[in-house]
């Protein structure tokens, strides 16, 4: 997993260690549901675009 | 009072734009001590705007079904010489130059906007128990919250204080007072509804859109705000004769309230006997796509935020929280969230060939009390906040339109909403067979006690 206070004392401007503490576990719930999806998206596969004014309307 | 009855009694010279304008006025005055529902109320501007249009409409200068009528604005929506504060101590002082697009647009359509309601801080939050300007309360019950983030809102048109209040959605903020307050909620197709001017939350998923007293409210407002110049509203009596109603057979009706679930049904069941074909569908990993937005969410809102960043002891507690998560968010896990929102997105376009439009709740639940952070679904216990987005946060990404709309009530007396989904650019469907639905159930236009 992720060390996500590290990165939070490592960035500018740094977030609080305490603060860090109290997200981390959120940080690593999301983590724990989104590594798996992963494995969903095809090699190649392209981000999202908002669709053109006018298609499929 | 809807806009549709201020409209026929403003050309039936019954009522003046100034009396309607003032009444508005004076309901806010009485009953925001006990809601909440405003930030800031311009009466002298607003009284003044419905005179020059009073003396329109005398001169025969008809501007159409808004002409007049007193409406509020969410204090994200940039207004000209009037303070918008997205809800936030960072922004309590901010006064735009400019009006947002869609200000303008429902300016030059004759609304007159008394003043603007109160909502969860920078919209990031459902609840609208806002650390600076005070918890919005649930006209329903005052002890619950109104939902959020367009809670003032909702509370605002649920207590008759106006018959329509300008939302943005980016995880269900117009569909989720909606739900909670018994108001009709419409989060059009994504960019249907300028978004130029209004304060951002997401990059790529913030929706604007109405919240009415009635579907038929929705569609003139909606028509207004995208400002479409074919303004087809449902009729007065509506055909759903063979649309074809989905009902999700996974995801949308697990780890329910019994009661939410009975109430929907029951709406299901009232489409069926107005003629509508009902069939089951099946909905992609909804909880999958709802992972993803949230990263996105997380990621975009960072953001969008980041010149405040170093003001962290301006911000509520949930919303700082917020913001350091995606601050911490990847450039690779986002751009891999926004891969997988374009997958899901195609996956539930098949739906489509089935269906012409999607029933499902709103919430899981009706509106929980202020401070409560778990919800009950039968025997289940949720956080409430995850569970509270479930049928909505998904949406978003789909980009697709979605109407929210009262259902019924609970043994508490309490709204329970349905949401309705169709298609990129097919609101007429949903406000079409919300009409009917609302006529139906005839439901629409019950007011809270107290107000």
């Amino acid at each position: 997993m992720t060390d996500w206070t590290k990165i939070a004392a490592a960035i500018d401007p740094p977030i609080p260690e305490a603060d860090a503490e109290k997200i981390a576990p959120v940080l690593d719930g999301i983590e724990r549901a989104f590594r798996p999806l992963l494995q969903l998206i095809p090699r190649g596969a392209d981000v999202w675009e908002a669709r053109r004014e006018g298609e499929d309307v | 009072v809807t806009i549709t009855e201020c409209s026929a009694a403003l050309r039936a010279k019954k009522v003046s734009s100034v009396e309607l304008t003032r009444e508005a006025i004076h309901r806010i005055e009485q009953y925001n001590p006990k809601l909440n529902a405003f930030i800031t109320v311009v009466p002298e501007q607003a009284l003044a705007r419905a005179a020059v249009l009073d003396e329109e409409l005398r001169r025969g200068a008809d501007r159409g079904p808004l002409h007049g009528v007193p409406i509020a604005h969410k204090d994200l929506f940039c207004t000209k010489d009037v303070r918008t504060t997205a809800g936030s101590r960072i922004l309590a002082d901010y006064v735009p130059t400019e009006d947002a697009a869609v200000v303008k647009t429902l300016d030059e359509a004759g609304a007159v906007m008394v003043g603007k309601t109160g909502m969860h801080e920078f919209a990031y939050g459902i609840t609208s128990e806002n650390p600076h300007y005070g918890p919005i309360r649930n006209p329903w019950n005052l002890d619950l919250v109104a939902g959020g983030s367009s809670g003032g809102a909702a509370a605002a048109v649920a207590a008759a204080l106006v018959p329509m209040a300008t939302g943005t959605d980016t995880g269900g903020s117009i569909r989720i007072p909606s739900a909670f307050c018994g108001t009709v909620g419409l989060k059009p197709t994504y960019e249907r509804i300028s978004r130029r001017g209004v304060l951002p939350l997401s990059l790529t998923f913030d929706h604007i859109g109405p919240i009415t007293r009635s579907v038929r409210d929705a569609a003139i407002s909606f028509h207004a705000m995208a400002g479409l110049q074919r303004v087809d509203t449902p009729g007065e009596k509506v055909d759903v004769r063979g649309l074809r109603v989905g009902v999700p057979s996974n995801f949308f009706f697990d780890n329910l309230d019994p009661e939410v679930e009975g109430i929907v049904r029951n709406a299901i069941a009232v489409a069926q006997s107005l003629g509508a074909s009902i069939r089951e569908v099946r909905v992609p990993d909804m909880a999958a796509l709802t992972t993803a937005g949230w990263l996105l969410l997380l990621a975009e809102a960072a953001t969008v935020l980041r010149p405040f960043v170093e003001r962290r002891a301006e911000f509520g507690r949930d919303t700082l929280a917020l913001l350091d998560q995606g601050r911490l968010i990847s450039a690779t896990d986002y751009l891999d969230a926004q891969r997988l929102r374009k997958i899901f997105c195609e996956q539930f376009a098949e739906i489509w060939k089935d269906a012409d439009c999607i029933f499902t709740p709103c919430t899981p639940t009706a509106a929980p009390h202020l401070g409560q952070n778990t919800v009950q679904t039968g025997a289940i216990t949720q956080d409430m906040r995850p569970a509270t987005t479930r049928f909505m946060r998904s949406i978003n990404l789909l980009g697709i339109p979605s109407l929210a709309m009262p259902a019924g009530f609970n043994t508490a007396g309490l709204p329970v909403g349905l949401q309705v989904l169709a298609p990129h650019g097919k609101e007429a469907i949903v406000l079409r067979i919300g009409a009917a639905i609302e006529d139906a159930l005839a439901i629409a236009g019950r007011m809270p006690e107290g107000f």
